[in-house]
């Protein structure tokens, strides 16, 4: 059985170490794009960039002070126990959240929509965000905790309800657009990690482009070769923009286009679209059964 | 690199081109969007001397109450480009002569920078934690308690703050627009590349607005 104690510490190192810690593949990923880049401006954006991670990895502050909203994915096995049930998660979420903002790992922005007012702890309804799946026989628990920035998420969202007549071309257009669009005057700080979804609910379609920018390992491809191809493409095309770091002029507006799709109703054809910034926070915590945490940058 | 003493001359700012790098040395003054709204609609502001702490940073610093005061984690400069409802009036209601934030602004704040005789500089990469190093004092806390750390209004001693580029200049330029005015240009090549038709429309299932003109 997995202990409350346990839970909530792996939460809060995870979160910790994502809001000082660029993931490796992230951080290679930057490295080669920076190499590319031939105008001054759009070198030094990344150069700058990856001198200040490595600022916050020496104990000198945070990969980007806003460390937006606190997202977290749980995923347990069939064979998974809980002290308390497996509402603890949730609780220990909230405790590891209210922790890390207490020691400023997290900057206090979550506020109420309406009122505009900060508890100062980044706790509210729906704060902090834990999505629970289950998946395989084991017995473990798997977190990732991602501090989501605003700059990506408020900038980088779109949905469009496209119809089959409106064909692949309608979705290359939509996220064309999309990165067009977010990636003015480097509104969602690329090089972005572009997240698409295509199908299912406006719900599901939405969480679907969330988990493709955020969960998967920059420069892996979709398993069915056509989703692939698909990527490819999107991701060739972004890069004869002329758009660069920051927005400035340059080649790395994205570094990745990454599309999961789910089947849907037969008149429709959701897209959705959602962006991850240059840092790509994202931190995971594997606990086993008999308390054992292992934390690792990458996502497996 | 050129550093440039705050407050701002009118001189100064309209001798700045776009593109240009600079560090900055002086004064200057914190808020969001609860500081744009609040000083228009509600006329509430910090009690400042305008005249001489005329740099307004876009940011919301990540900040430890400490026993020996205030400490800077790290502050990122935030997207000013949210702010363009009411960026013009701000920058003329306190004679702005610099603004240093994320991203740049839009057309009517680049009028008033024009008038006021200031200009707009954007961050360059991720720095906020350098940033922290240049902030020489954190002098005064405003609206703490109604706003928290994140929205308050922070005023900052600050040496060679920076860099940042000049991405609006005195004279009504933006280093942004210019750039988006390429990337158009470039835009149907790369569409019709994808297979995109030139004339390409999404299905529209609401009335045509163009058939009851």
């Amino acid at each position: 059985m997995i202990l409350r104690s346990t839970l909530e510490e792996a939460m809060y190192t995870a979160m910790r170490t994502a809001s000082v810690q660029m993931p490796p593949d992230v951080r290679a990923a930057l490295e080669q794009a920076a190499k590319e880049e031939t105008d001054p401006m759009a070198r030094r954006h990344l150069t700058v960039s990856l001198q200040n991670a490595d600022l916050a990895r020496a104990g000198k502050g945070l990969v980007c002070a806003d460390t937006g909203f606190p997202l977290f994915f749980v995923q347990a096995g069939a064979h998974t126990t809980v002290e308390g049930g497996f509402e603890t998660i949730f609780q220990a979420a909230a405790a590891a959240t209210a922790r890390a903002t207490e020691e400023c790992f997290l900057r206090p922005t979550m506020v109420d929509p309406l009122r505009r007012s900060n508890p100062g702890n980044n706790l509210g309804p729906g704060m902090p965000k834990v999505e629970l799946t289950f998946s395989g026989n084991g017995d473990g628990i798997r977190i990732i905790a991602a501090p989501k920035g605003g700059g990506s998420e408020i900038f980088g969202t779109f949905y469009n309800m496209l119809f089959p007549s409106d064909g692949v071309a309608g979705i290359k257009k939509f996220v064309l657009e999309s990165i067009v669009n977010s990636c003015y005057a480097g509104k969602i700080c690329p090089p972005a990690i572009i997240g698409v979804g295509v199908g299912g609910t406006a719900d599901l379609c939405m969480s679907m482009a969330k988990k493709a920018a955020l969960l998967r390992r920059v420069g892996v491809r979709h398993p069915d070769p056509l989703v692939a191809e698909l990527e490819q493409e999107l991701l060739d095309a972004a890069r004869r923009l002329g758009i660069g770091p920051m927005g400035s002029r340059g080649i790395n507006a994205v570094l990745a286009v990454n599309i999961e799709t789910a089947v849907t109703h037969t008149a429709a054809l959701p897209v959705a679209f959602n962006a991850q910034c240059l840092v790509g926070r994202r931190w995971t915590a594997m606990i086993t059964a008999d308390q054992n945490i292992t934390y690792t940058g990458d996502v497996a | 690199m050129k550093n440039i003493t705050l407050p701002m001359s009118k001189d100064t700012a309209r001798a700045l081109q776009l593109g240009d790098m600079v560090t900055v040395s002086g004064l200057m003054f914190t808020g969001r969007s609860r500081f744009h709204i609040r000083a228009i609609e509600e006329n509430i502001f910090p009690p400042l001397d305008y005249q001489a702490i005329n740099c307004f940073f876009h940011v919301g610093p990540v900040m430890r109450d400490t026993p020996d005061g205030w400490e800077v984690v790290s502050c990122e400069p935030t997207s000013s480009i949210r702010f363009e409802r009411y960026g013009a009036d701000v920058v003329r209601r306190f004679q702005l002569r610099t603004l240093i934030g994320k991203t740049t602004m839009g057309a009517r704040t680049a009028q008033a920078l024009q008038e006021v005789g200031g200009v707009y500089l954007s961050k360059i990469g991720l720095s906020g934690n350098a940033l922290r190093d240049q902030i020489t004092k954190v002098r005064q806390v405003f609206f703490l308690e109604e706003l928290g750390k994140t929205e308050a209004t922070w005023v900052y001693e600050v040496d060679h703050f920076g860099p940042f580029f000049v991405a609006i200049d005195a004279h009504g330029n933006n280093y942004f627009e210019q750039l988006a005015a390429d990337v158009s240009c470039a835009l149907p090549g790369i569409e019709r590349d994808l297979g995109i038709p030139a004339d390409y429309a999404f299905t529209n299932v609401n009335p045509d607005s163009s058939a009851n003109m």
